[in-house]
């Protein structure tokens, strides 16, 4: 290992990923072109929610350059009917049984209807007018009411109703004991508003059906390829083997891009079905209507306190709407309850959730799926130092738990080891100096100016702590394959699927420094199913800990093995061998050095080394997540609220975060930029609006859904604490999703600050200028 | 998002242009700088079969100065109008209007002429032109040439004036008078978008009293609008704060703006007042500055 000064582990290497995509070279699906290829376009319904009682295609087939047309029906036929994607998260619960595009009813605005299959995607679209679908409208379900109503109609009849799963009450801890001994009890209805992922490149595949071979290739914008070529295989009924799934760069996704999507599915069986190549790149507004939205919960949350801001107990009460076609959305009341105390030692919890089906786009994973567990804790928090007339920050202080001293664990069972929300608590109170910032407060608004001060604070579960029997990862373990070629590089086959997560630069970091080559001597192989190992690819903040982790480790057993083979040559022993400047030698005899290049021939070359060791100088390793562990962090924003228009400026936004050992500083704090403007988007600019009556989408256009801009996100101050040390080796902890968890309470709760003077009660996460002046009272709300 | 087949030509004169519009008809429209007709077509709102494209027409093209007129041709583009010295000294509103339009991309294509003929009731242009009482100069191959004054040129949500074979050739804008002040403020979602609500005025100040009061709204109706009860109160009167508050506050009364996913209409006539009397303020001190 070189000494610590010269690694690249925790240096701001540049990223290898950057001269091909910032010249405008990289290649992603959209960039893809296969010999004879064509170009689909699907019909969508125009409606919320209504029976199909035709369709006709007879006009689209006779436009010059269409190849083909395929209803729902005939899709269905060429298909396995399942949940595809959205089943991926949803194992045990009730499902319905849905086809790859709509048959019997549409469910949603933008529900795929007919694929066409033209010579460009202009005449699909040109075909995709002339098909004729009759529906019969049905009543729209949109609200959580409407799908509460037992008297609604079901959305999928084979469930009968619209709620999709009803969770009993689960309690932890003494609950009523604590609601009986409070001094007070705090309620809220809060709202977390649907909103999406909004990636920079849409979804999109191209789709290949080899008819010599009967094997399928798929190029796909995904977060896994192993994942979605599962999807396809399943759908498709193939064997895995004759599947293969490819990915280039992707331009984000933030949890979108999982599994096989229905519109792919259709493509793929389209091309077995014509052998010859399918493009579908989705446009913005299918994006913004079909793909997929997320959030929409709502909360009925009692605090039972103490007059000195203990927090007892809690009592939650979780609607989830899951949107049309259930998937994630099902699953999600349990990851909520489960984080629900958060780093908090929280008394009693009881929790009881409902999921229910609407007809909106289906709930789908967004950069911390389950965030509105910290949303509704941190609110709380906030509202209970209302009651109290307590500092916020006193009462995060007083609640929190502290490394070391119990509670241990997690009122809903997880280990509480490593939890430093207390330590980046102090950071931000440092930081910001609450008390002279009170000060400024007060003189500002002596002149009619509105400032307030938000924190914020949340765990997760980057992977998690190790839990009893098992490594710290979800999703299971962490495969990879390391190579020495021959020209002494190494390469590193990784199921990662990055997206904007810089695995190509952080994976080679640490296989670098472990293995001992330079950072520009590793080469990190993603995307496709031929040649990466097994597993789910990248999300869920898993990857600096598990792929980190498997790097670390297989550069480390690459190394081992080297050295094996090169103690053979030298005819040594294998302890006695040193790598340095791209050479091994025998310890103490650098000047017979061999070059990396030539161990890795001699491995190939027969006879040179004993059977065992011939043929490629590769490794497989596997990792648990070891010690696993939480990251964490404070957020503060200082805002300023002009009362007259209801404009929020943010003044100051200050991040102390803790993500353990940092593998390169500037990826990580690019993404906690990332995660905090998704944040600020989501609660000063982006919703998902639908029509609560007709069940029109009203957010199909980015002068609808309006996401951030550079000119709306401020300067982001971020500091880093790296804490504590779980593992021997690997401290890598998660840090894609936290910024976005954490940046919507933070910024809630400076708004509601700086309108303490009108009284007002912050309960909703999004507060556009309009509602922020219904809230203080300045304009009234409009009939 | 992709437009239906249309046929394109490329006129290098007006005369051509305009011929080509005559002979296809309703079914012709003149493109500009295309950042409000090429989203049209690809969300295939409109279905133009035939695009007639101004931009290779260079007596389109200019700003020129004319008997105090300031002139502008339909094609300059959004960024060169604000950059040219001309505007700022006999237009000086309209060079305070320019850079809210969208971003310097957007505006280095879009053209003051394809705002106005566009005529969205958000956009600034159609409400700076209205409150300058500029002069639209329109022409058709079988007509000639006709002067139509903004405040007959908007007539509703996204339509004007303007018939199916006429181009908007140029603009004409009289130079302000003396001791006049302007300002423009308006309150959008993002840098960058449509204002949900803008307002435009224009103070005329004389021996420290208000003698011409002007402004115009953006976003309250189907096309800009000027508040004439604001301006009547002012009229005469101190320029106090008092006065541009109550001012405004009654002009305000009689709006019932749209409402949209943005903001509802009374959140709309609230920024109406508001933007009114703080554009107001602004312009009367820029008038006394100019004193
Ligand atoms: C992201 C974005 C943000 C924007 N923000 C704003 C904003 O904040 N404020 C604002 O005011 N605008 C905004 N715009 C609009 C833009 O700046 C232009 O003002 C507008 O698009 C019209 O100009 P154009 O030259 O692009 O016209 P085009 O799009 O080419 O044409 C628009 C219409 O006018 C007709 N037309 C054009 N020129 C003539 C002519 N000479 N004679 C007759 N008819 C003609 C066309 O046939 C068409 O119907 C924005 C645009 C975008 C894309």
């Amino acid at each position: 290992m070189q000494n610590i000064a010269e690694r690249y582990t925790g240096a701001s290497v540049k990223r290898s990923e950057d001269p091909r995509i910032l010249t405008g070279t990289g290649c992603y699906v959209d960039d893809v072109r296969l010999p004879g290829m064509l170009h689909a376009a699907f019909v969508r319904s125009p409606s919320a929610h209504a029976r199909i009682t035709g369709v006709d295609v007879t006009e689209a087939r006779k436009l010059p350059g269409v190849i083909a047309v395929l209803t729902g029906e005939e899709l269905d036929a060429l298909t396995v009917r399942g949940p595809g994607a959205a089943g991926m998260f949803s194992a045990g619960l009730p499902m319905p049984s849905f086809s790859v595009l709509a048959t019997d009813k549409v469910r949603l605005v933008g529900d795929p209807v007919v694929l066409v299959v033209a010579e460009s995607r202009y005449l699909a679209e040109d075909a995709c007018e002339l098909v004729v679908v009759d529906y019969e409208e049905l009543p729209a379900v949109i609200t959580q009411e409407q799908a509460l109503d037992p008297a609604g109609p079901p959305i999928f009849e084979d469930l009968g109703s619209n709620v999709l799963v009803r969770s009993p009450v689960a309690t932890f801890g003494d609950v009523e004991g604590a609601f009986a001994r409070a001094d007070r009890v705090v309620r809220a209805e809060l709202r977390q508003h649907r909103h999406q992922n909004v990636p920079m490149e849409c979804r999109g595949v191209v789709c290949s059906f080899d008819l010599g071979s009967g094997e399928l290739t798929v190029y796909s914008a995904t977060q896994g390829v192993h994942i979605a070529r599962t999807g396809f295989a399943t759908q498709l009924d193939m064997p895995l083997e004759k599947v293969r799934v490819l990915a280039g760069d992707i331009g984000g996704s933030f949890g979108l891009k999982l599994g096989a999507a229905r519109e792919d599915i259709a493509c793929a069986a389209a091309s077995r079905r014509l052998g010859r190549p399918i493009r579908w790149i989705e446009d913005r507004s299918e994006n913004l209507t079909a793909s997929g939205q997320a959030r929409d919960e709502s909360f009925e949350v009692e605090a039972a306190i103490s007059n000195e801001g203990h927090i007892l107990g809690l009592r939650v009460k979780m609607i989830i709407d899951t949107g049309a076609y259930p998937g994630l959305g099902g699953m999600l009341p349990e990851a909520v309850k489960g984080m629900i105390p958060g780093p908090y030692k929280i008394g009693a919890l009881s929790f009881e959730s409902t999921a229910v089906i609407t007809n909106k786009a289906s709930y789908v994973a967004y950069r911390g799926p389950w965030a509105s567990e910290t949303w509704v804790r941190e609110r709380m928090i906030d509202l209970i130092a209302k009651e109290l007339a307590m500092e916020p920050l006193e009462v995060r202080l007083r609640n929190v738990v502290t490394r070391g001293e119990p509670p241990l664990q997690m009122l809903t069972g997880r280990s509480l080891v490593g939890v430093t929300s207390r330590e980046s608590l102090d950071r931000i109170a440092a930081l910001v100096d609450v008390e002279a910032f009170r000060r400024r407060q007060a003189e500002a608004r002596a002149q009619g100016r509105y400032l307030g001060l938000g924190l914020a604070t949340y765990i997760e579960a980057a992977p998690g702590p190790r839990t009893p029997g098992g490594g710290g990862g979800i999703m299971g373990p962490e495969q990879m394959r390391l190579r020495l070629e021959e020209d002494g590089t190494v390469t590193v086959f990784t199921s990662q699927m990055p997206h904007g997560q810089s695995h190509q630069t952080t994976l080679a970091q640490i296989a670098a420094d472990e293995f001992g080559v330079p950072f520009d001597q590793v080469r990190v192989v993603v995307g496709d199913t031929d040649v990466v190992p097994m597993g789910f690819g990248t999300g869920g903040s898993r990857s600096a800990t598990m792929a980190g982790g498997v790097s670390l480790h297989g550069a480390r057993a690459l190394r081992a093995k080297v050295f094996e083979v090169a103690a053979h040559l030298f005819e040594a022993s294998p302890e006695d061998m040193d790598l340095a400047a791209g050479a091994v030698s025998v310890r103490g005899v650098p000047a017979r050095a061999v070059p990396l290049g030539e161990i890795a021939r001699a491995a190939h070359e027969p006879g040179r080394v004993p059977r065992d060791l011939e043929g490629d100088l590769e490794v497989t390793a596997e990792y648990d997540g070891g010690e696993g562990g939480w990251a964490g962090g404070t957020h503060a924003a200082i805002v300023e609220v002009d009362v007259e228009t209801g404009q929020v400026r943010i003044e100051r936004y200050l991040v102390a975060e803790d993500c353990g050992v940092l593998i390169n500083p500037a990826i990580v704090e690019g993404q906690v930029r990332g995660g905090v403007a998704q944040g600020i988007g989501a609660v000063l600019l982006e919703r998902s609006a639908y029509d609560p009556d007709s069940g029109q989408y009203l957010s199909s256009t980015f002068m609808d859904y309006l996401i951030p801009t550079a000119c709306e996100i401020p300067r982001i101050e971020i500091e880093h604490l790296e804490t504590v040390p779980l593992d021997a080796d690997v401290n890598f902890r998660g840090v894609g999703e936290g910024g976005m968890i954490i940046a919507p309470p933070t910024l809630c709760n400076a708004i509601e600050d700086a309108l303490s003077p009108m009284g007002v009660r912050v309960t909703e996460q999004h507060l556009p200028p309009c509602r922020i002046l219904e809230l203080i009272g300045a304009i009234a709300l409009d009939p | 998002m992709k437009p239906p087949p249309f046929d394109y030509s490329a006129p290098t004169t007006l005369d051509e242009a305009l011929a080509l519009l005559l002979e296809h008809g309703e079914d012709a429209r003149p493109l500009a700088g295309g950042q409000s007709l090429v989203p049209l077509l690809s969300f295939r709102l409109a279905r133009p079969s035939h695009l007639v494209d101004l931009a290779g027409i260079s007596e389109l093209g200019s700003i020129v100065v004319d008997d105090g007129h300031l002139v502008i041709g339909a094609m300059v583009r959004e960024r060169a109008a604000e950059r040219h010295d001309d505007v700022r000294l006999l237009a000086p509103l309209l060079a305070q209007a320019l850079p809210l339009i969208g971003h310097p991309a957007i505006r280095s294509r879009g053209t003051i002429g394809g705002s106005l003929a566009h005529a969205d009731p958000a956009a600034e242009l159609p409400a700076v032109a209205l409150l300058l009482d500029a002069e639209l100069v329109a022409q058709s191959r079988d007509r000639g040439k006709r002067t139509i004054k903004a405040a007959d040129f908007f007539s509703g949500f996204f339509t004007t004036a303007l018939q199916p074979d006429e181009i908007l050739t140029e603009v004409r804008i009289r130079r302000p008078a003396l001791r006049t002040g302007s300002a423009i403020e308006e309150v959008a979602r993002r840098h960058g978008d449509f204002a949900m609500v803008g307002a435009a005025a224009m103070v005329r100040l004389e021996d420290g009293k208000i003698a011409d009061a002007r402004v115009a709204l953006t976003g309250v109706s189907d096309i800009p609008v000027r508040a004439t009860e604001a301006e009547a109160i002012l009229e005469g009167a101190e320029p106090t704060d008092e006065a541009f508050a109550t001012a405004a506050e009654e002009a305000a009364k009689s709006l019932s703006p749209p409402a949209d996913l943005h903001g509802s209409s009374s959140y709309r006539r609230h920024l109406a007042t508001v933007l009114m009397r703080r554009t107001f303020k602004l312009a009367a001190q820029r008038a006394k500055e100019a004193a």
